[in-house]
C-alpha cells in the first residue's frame, strides 16, 4: 500500500488500528492546501453604503390611499466650504435649521485611497435623531428620510463621508421575530 | 550524511571543515504549524466570492456599511461607464454640460437587464438592486447623473460599492 503501511499481526491475530503516514504527500498536501488558500484569499473587503431614489412605483387603484401627516424630513446641505447645514423641513416648511463646522481633513490611506470622515456632522446628526426622528420604534417599518444637497463639482469621497456620518445612528429593526441594527436614515440625492 | 556515497559531496555538504549547510527539522512542530495555518485560512475563507472593483477605480471608505450583495454593477472609470464590465456610454456629455441628465446607454442596458430578469423569475417581485462602483475622484454631477439613470430605470435601490472601514463608533 503507497503511503500507508498497516501493521497486519495485531494481537490475536486482529489488525491493530494504528496506521503510518507517509511523511512527503502528507506535506505536499498541507503545501497545496495552504498555497490554494492563500491565493484565493480575499485581502481588501468590499461593502456597500445603501441609498434610495425615492421613486414612486406604479399606481395601484385597488389600495386605498390614506393620508397622513407629512413627515419631518432632514437636508443635509454641503455648499459651502466651512460649514454643513442640517434642515427639518415638514412638507415644506422649516422647523429647525443647524449649522455644523466642516473640517475636510483628508486621510491617505494604503493604495492612494483617501478617507473622508466628518465625525462632528455625524455627532450632530445622531443627536438630532435621537431628538427629532420619528421611526425609533424596532417595529417601525418605516425609516426616517435624509435628503443630500450637494454641488455639481464635488468630489464622490466627500459625498460618501457625508453619507457615512448620516448612517452613523443605529435602530432596532425586526424582521420575523429577528432584530438587528440598521441605520436610522434612508438617504437619497437632492436633484438641484 | 553516511547516505552520500561519493566522498566529495559528503565533504562538500557536510562544509569541508566548515559549518555543514543543512539542518534538522522537528517534523511534529512542522506538521502542527502547517496544520494551524490550513485551519485558519480555511476560517477564514469565504466561498461566496468577492465582486473586485474594476481596474482604475479608487473606492473611497466608509464605517457604517452593510454586506455586499448579487446585483448589476455599475462601474464608473474616468469617463467610462460599464455595467457588470460591458460599456454604457461615457460621462463628458455630463462633465460639459454641467447638467443633471439620462445616460441613454447605461439606461438601455439596465432596462434591457430588468426585462430579463422578469422573464427568468415570473411572478416574482423585481428587487431593483444596483451597485455603482465609483471612483472617489468623480464629480457629484456624474454620480447624481447616473443615479438618477439607474432608478428611471427600474433599480430605486441604489447602492455604493466601498472600502471596508473598521468600526470606530
Amino acid at each position: 500500500m503507497a503511503g500507508v503501511s498497516v501493521d497486519s499481526g495485531g494481537k490475536g491475530g486482529r489488525r491493530t488500528t494504528d496506521s503510518e503516514i507517509n511523511m512527503i504527500p502528507m506535506i505536499d498536501l498541507l503545501m497545496v492546501t495552504i498555497s490554494f488558500l492563500l491565493i484565493t484569499a480575499v485581502w481588501t473587503h468590499m461593502s456597500r453604503i445603501n441609498a434610495d431614489a425615492q421613486v414612486p412605483g406604479p399606481p395601484r387603484p385597488d389600495v386605498e390611499e390614506t393620508k397622513t401627516e407629512p413627515e419631518k424630513q432632514l437636508h443635509v446641505e454641503m455648499r459651502q466650504p466651512d460649514h454643513f447645514t442640517l434642515v427639518w423641513k415638514q412638507s415644506g416648511t422649516i422647523i429647525t435649521t443647524i449649522d455644523v463646522p466642516r473640517k475636510d481633513n483628508i486621510e491617505k490611506l494604503q493604495g492612494n485611497i483617501k478617507k473622508v470622515q466628518f465625525t462632528e456632522l455625524a455627532d450632530k446628526i445622531e443627536s438630532e435623531w435621537k431628538t427629532v426622528g420619528q421611526h425609533r420604534d424596532g417595529s417601525d417599518k418605516k425609516f426616517d428620510q435624509a435628503i443630500l444637497h450637494t454641488d455639481n463639482d464635488t468630489p464622490y469621497m466627500f459625498i460618501i463621508g457625508v453619507i457615512d456620518a448620516i448612517y452613523r445612528p443605529k435602530r432596532d429593526y425586526t424582521v420575523g421575530g429577528k432584530t438587528e441594527k440598521m441605520p436610522a436614515f434612508n438617504v437619497t440625492f437632492a436633484v438641484n | 550524511m553516511h547516505a552520500v556515497p561519493l566522498k566529495f559531496v559528503q565533504k562538500r555538504v557536510q562544509g569541508g571543515g566548515h559549518r555543514g549547510t543543512n539542518a534538522s527539522l522537528s517534523l511534529t512542530s512542522m506538521i502542527d504549524f502547517l496544520v494551524v495555518t490550513v485551519v485558519f485560512l480555511l476560517m477564514t475563507f469565504d466561498a461566496s466570492g468577492e465582486k473586485p472593483a474594476n481596474k482604475g477605480v479608487t473606492l473611497p471608505p466608509a464605517e457604517n456599511i452593510q454586506d455586499m450583495i448579487d446585483a448589476p454593477m455599475v462601474a464608473v472609470t474616468g469617463s467610462l461607464i460599464l455595467v457588470d464590465g460591458t460599456p454604457a456610454g461615457n460621462t463628458r456629455a455630463i462633465e460639459d454640460s454641467k447638467r443633471l441628465q439620462r445616460v441613454d446607454e447605461l439606461f438601455n442596458l439596465l432596462k434591457g437587464k430588468r426585462e430579463l430578469w422578469k422573464q427568468l423569475h415570473p411572478g416574482k417581485e423585481f428587487p431593483g438592486v444596483v451597485v455603482l462602483q465609483i471612483d472617489q475622484e468623480v464629480q457629484a454631477i456624474v454620480v447624481k447623473s447616473v443615479f438618477q439613470t439607474a432608478a428611471f430605470a427600474g433599480y430605486p435601490n441604489v447602492s455604493f460599492m466601498v472600502n471596508a472601514l473598521p468600526k470606530t463608533h
